[in-house]
């Protein structure tokens, strides 16, 4: 087997080859103020935009298809899809929904922030669908996941009136 | 190497880290996702319409009500004492002039479930502790407090207390939204000034 200088560590490539040994340390010391305070922010940026455990959106710009409602989608509507799509059914109880073809995965909304349930969702190509008996907790799960920067999540529904007023107001005229 | 210099090239380095940084925005959640979740999970951050019944009928002045709807859908029916910020406002500007009040507990409202929600998340993301929403918005409050009726021979001390706070609910909710937009407030501050008459209080 052939053995390079390249491949041995600084001190042992010290002891074979003292003059570059040298020069790097000058380097360093020539650079010291320069490594010392941008390294460890450098390394801070990158740990912070690699991890999972914050968030790093404008929060507005994330919330954007709730505002216009685009992420919205109905069981009629998700049968139709042409892609492959991800159900997420977060309540405890096991569902079955007969007019979706993609796949259907039970997480409680508990463990939903599980590395490997992000993971899983940030991997899919496709449309993700939260499903709950609660509308409201497929929109608080919504807005995490999406300000995490999970793209193609949309919030399914039995019905797409949920936010529509069904009743009618009388106005008691009497009382004016 | 001259300090300047490395002064400049720390600087320039910096520079180019900050522009790199992946906050877009002027305005990201600080609760970490952990925890925010946690939150949102508790059902302490539900609020009944009975709760809210009780809350406006006495009126309760620790609590701030929102509705998320839109200014029109306000204008034709709103829960009496509440404010309007429709949800597509919400981040506009800094919702800390809205939210950061001290005690007072913030509930949001929109028609149904879902839009009200939205605005918890972000509230509470943006560490907000004092936000709630009344679950099932304004279609629950119509369903539960306006249509509210007694069948039966017997009532129980709880259901009877249950039934006058929804009843007066009712009464102070249909009086409120009879009146023109223009009469609204004043029917609100001639409401404080008779209590603050019944307190012994002058105006």
């Amino acid at each position: 087997m052939r053995f390079r200088i390249s491949d041995l560590s600084f001190f042992e490539s010290a002891i074979y080859n003292p003059q570059s040994a040298i020069k790097k340390m000058e380097f360093i010391k020539k650079y010291k103020l320069v490594i010392v305070v941008v390294l460890p922010i450098l390394i801070l940026v990158l740990i912070r935009s690699a991890g999972l455990n914050h968030f790093k959106n404008d929060a507005k710009k994330w919330a954007e298809p709730s505002i216009k409602q685009s992420n919205r989608i109905t069981i009629e509507q998700a049968g139709s899809l042409k892609k492959k799509s991800l159900t997420i059914n977060l309540d405890k109880d096991v569902v079955r929904i007969r007019e979706l073809t993609g796949d259907v995965q039970n997480i409680p909304a508990d463990s939903v922030l599980r590395k490997n349930h992000v993971s899983m969702i940030l991997k899919h190509d496709g449309p993700v669908m939260l499903f709950s008996s609660d509308p409201g907790l497929s929109a608080r799960i919504w807005m995490i996941l999406s300000q995490m920067g999970c793209r193609n999540i949309y919030i399914l529904t039995n019905s797409s009136d949920n936010e529509v007023f069904k009743y009618k107001f009388r106005p008691d005229t009497l009382s004016n | 190497m001259n300090t300047r210099i490395k002064f400049s090239v720390g600087l320039i380095c910096l520079g180019f880290i900050l522009a790199l940084l992946p906050l877009s925005g002027s305005r990201t959640f600080i609760v970490k996702p952990q925890k925010l979740l946690s939150e949102i999970l508790d059902d302490y951050t539900y609020f009944t319409v009975d709760q809210v019944a009780r809350f406006i009928v006495s009126e309760d002045s620790s609590v701030q009500i929102i509705d998320l709807r839109s200014p029109e859908e306000f204008r034709v029916v709103n829960i009496p004492g509440s404010i309007n910020v429709p949800y597509s406002r919400l981040l506009d500007n800094d919702p800390g002039s809205i939210l950061n009040n001290g005690k007072t507990k913030n509930i949001f409202y929109s028609n149904g479930d879902i839009d009200s929600n939205y605005a918890l998340a972000i509230a509470r993301g943006l560490n907000f502790k004092n936000t709630y929403v009344m679950k099932g918005g304004l279609n629950e409050w119509f369903n539960t407090v306006m249509n509210s009726n007694f069948i039966g021979d017997r009532i129980s001390a709880r259901e009877n207390a249950l039934f006058e706070t929804r009843t007066r609910a009712k009464k102070i909710f249909t009086e409120m939204n009879s009146l023109p937009d223009s009469m609204k407030l004043k029917f609100i501050r001639s409401k404080h000034i008779a209590a603050k008459k019944l307190d012994g209080g002058c105006e």
